[in-house]
């Protein structure tokens, strides 16, 4: 029975939700908004247990003095700061970010939010440096990717369309050189042929591509974002759909009990 | 009712008056409906736009319950924007009787529109505007069911190998010859998300490989339902390997509801515990990156999964192996083995190929039909949009 009340549980609940889909009329109506009502009453006491797991995992690791404890105590004091001053704030001012709230106008402004922008800012140098590794042209897909890539940051920052004729100038040029460095290097001329061919191509090519971008940039770009990304996202999207509705029926009919523990 | 009554007697007449002096003209074309497809508990009132002069500044509307007919009306709202030419009144009842006019305010003039209805809001037993998602459902359901059939006949299911599931073992090898930790990191995302429900099964996966080779397993999770369910996963990921001794409830616990914060805590762990494998599976947003790359300037190993599709490039870009969208809901299935669980993944693959067959079919026939300079017939837009019932 451990395992069945649980089964029948999600089953009945799983079918209450599909039924309440499709029938609007009362007492289905309103199912899905009552479950949620719930959940977030149990989510609210169960934040007594996140609590307890974040103090009490710090508290130890403060006691036994393990390696790094400083900021298990730097937690722990920020904590009850917060808590202290939130409520103190509450009680005199009424709100918590009330206009004469000290706590929104000292600790939320110039703590709080600070510490969140620095991390959010962290993001910039992230992307900078997981697009270099991702857009090293070692195979055929990364270049395809740097190549599109390219275009769409060209076609999106100011003056764009001026600097992209040097700035692809300079990478095909790049690209011709080392295509003619494995043309050189290849065992045969048969085996370096492509090389060359694809050197030729995109010497033969650049002028024409770069007109087209430089005259039509925008239409370029919208072609690109709603057209080969548009296409790639809903793909995925279906497939995400799809698989939700499988996981889902799966859980409904206690064919998937990985959750019953 | 008139106005004049409506308004209480001469004195009321006033505003009305200097309204039409001041060119304000009242609201036309009202309209009011019973909103279709709902439980009885809403009401559309409608106007025609073109009424909205210039001189109009805001919109109120009144309702008239019928019990209260000849006893003044209720305000429904008052100073909607001079650009609203709908409004849905969600205060109503099923089975009651309303009537309802709206109020064109100048300044500090006004003028109302003609008392119309009444409106019966009805509750409905099928939600019209649904019927292809319950016909998808239902093909659905019926290929599960073909598909379960099968396999209880005793037919081989064949899936695709998933690279980033059968490095999992690997990846905690890995971990355990170098001697760290590893990191599982469940997201952002709520029990309720189905998204995290596939990472809690991954996540007991890699809780039984730990346990069975005496590794470390480091879950922090952001929300409080989350970890009491992760707990329950890498326990019950302990016995399965025949090691419950090994579990350590402190090892899963609670780091903060913060985006931000969830990362900087995540992002400390990292830098030092060092990891030895890092899986970031569940919904993640602004904090994938920050957190992918931080695990792999550590140099851990790392194995990525999510539903978010803004997240998924940054992903792709920083980890070693990424489950894509719908490899994630697999991957319970893919690593359990059980062929129910597998035939499931079978008919969601034949519903794909149904739709993609469709969309398809749906393109040639579009193409060649506008090439041929035919009107195109609209009954498989109208049905996908509802429009068939409207």
């Amino acid at each position: 029975m451990k395992r069945e009340i649980p089964m029948i549980i999600t089953f009945v609940s799983g079918m209450a939700i599909i039924i309440a889909l499709f029938v609007p009329h009362p007492p289905f109506g309103r199912v899905e908004e009552t479950f949620n009502n719930w959940y977030i009453i149990i989510s609210g006491f169960t934040m007594i247990l996140g609590l307890n797991s974040l103090l009490g995992h710090n508290l130890d690791k403060v006691k036994r003095k393990a390696e790094g404890w400083p900021y298990s105590l730097t937690l722990i004091l920020s904590f009850f700061i917060t808590l202290i001053w939130g409520i103190v704030s509450t009680i005199r001012t009424g709100h918590i970010f009330a206009s004469t709230s000290t706590f929104r106008n000292y600790y939320y402004t110039y703590v709080f939010v600070p510490l969140q922008s620095t991390m959010f800012a962290l993001l910039a140098f992230f992307i900078a440096s997981a697009a270099y590794r991702a857009f090293r042209a070692r195979t055929v897909n990364a270049t395809l990717l740097l190549v599109t890539a390219s275009i769409i940051m060209l076609t999106q920052v100011p003056k764009g369309e001026t600097v992209m004729a040097p700035v692809l100038g300079v990478a095909a040029l790049l690209a011709v050189w080392k295509l003619m460095s494995e043309f050189e290097s290849a065992a045969s001329w048969t085996a370096g042929l492509p090389y060359l061919l694809l050197s030729i191509a995109i010497v033969a090519v650049y002028l024409p591509i770069v007109e087209v971008l430089r005259t039509q940039t925008t239409a370029v770009n919208d072609w690109i974002m709603n057209v080969l990304q548009m296409g790639a996202k809903r793909g995925i999207w279906l497939g995400i759909a799809l698989g939700g509705i499988a996981m889902g029926l799966r859980i409904i009919f206690g064919i998937e009990k990985s959750y019953l523990t | 009712m008139t106005i004049f009554e409506k308004q209480g007697g001469i004195m009321g007449l006033f505003p009305f008056i200097f309204a039409l002096i001041v060119g304000l003209t009242g609201p036309r074309n009202v309209k009011v409906l019973d909103k279709p497809n709902d439980d009885g508990s809403a009401v559309i009132i409608e106007w025609d736009s073109a009424s909205v002069t210039p001189a109009v500044k805001m919109i109120s509307i009144y309702k008239i319950p019928e019990e209260m007919w000849g006893h003044g009306s209720i305000k429904v709202v008052d100073l909607l924007s001079r650009n609203t030419f709908r409004y849905v009144d969600t205060q109503v009842k099923p089975g009651k009787r309303y009537y309802y006019y709206v109020r064109f305010w100048g300044e500090g003039d006004y003028i109302d529109s003609k008392i119309v209805g009444p409106v019966v809001p009805k509750a409905e037993w099928f939600h019209k505007e649904r019927l292809p998602m319950l016909v998808v459902l239902l093909i659905y359901g019926g290929l599960l069911a073909y598909f379960l059939k099968r396999i209880r006949k005793g037919e081989e299911v064949y899936i695709r190998p998933i690279a980033g599931l059968q490095a999992i073992d690997d990846a905690v090898g890995r971990s355990t010859e170098m001697g760290q930790p590893v990191l599982f990191i469940l997201g952002l995302g709520y029990i309720n998300d189905i998204a995290t429900l596939a990472a809690l099964s991954i996540l007991q996966r890699v809780a039984k490989k730990t346990a069975e080779y005496e590794s470390e397993l480091i879950v922090p999770c952001f929300d409080p339902v989350v970890m009491t369910a992760a707990q329950e996963m890498v326990r019950s990921g302990c016995f399965e390997a025949g090691r419950p001794d090994l579990y350590n409830q402190k090892k899963v616990f609670f780091l903060t509801n913060d985006q931000f914060g969830y990362a900087a805590g995540v992002d400390g762990i990292m830098m030092r515990e060092r990891p030895g494998a890092i899986f970031l599976m569940g919904l993640f947003f602004a904090e994938s990156l920050i957190l992918a790359e931080t695990g792999h300037s550590v140099g851990a190993i790392q194995i990525s999964g999510t539903t978010s599709i803004t997240q998924l490039p940054f992903f792709i870009a920083a980890t070693d192996y990424t489950l894509i969208g719908e490899e994630m809901y697999a991957a319970s299935a893919y690593l359990s083995k059980d062929l129910h669980q597998l035939s499931t993944i079978k008919a969601e693959d034949m519903m794909k190929g149904i739709i993609l067959a469709t969309i398809t079919i749906g393109v040639v026939l579009e193409t060649i039909l506008t090439l041929l300079g035919k009107p195109i017939p609209n009954y498989i837009k109208q049905f996908l949009e509802g429009g068939l019932w409207k």
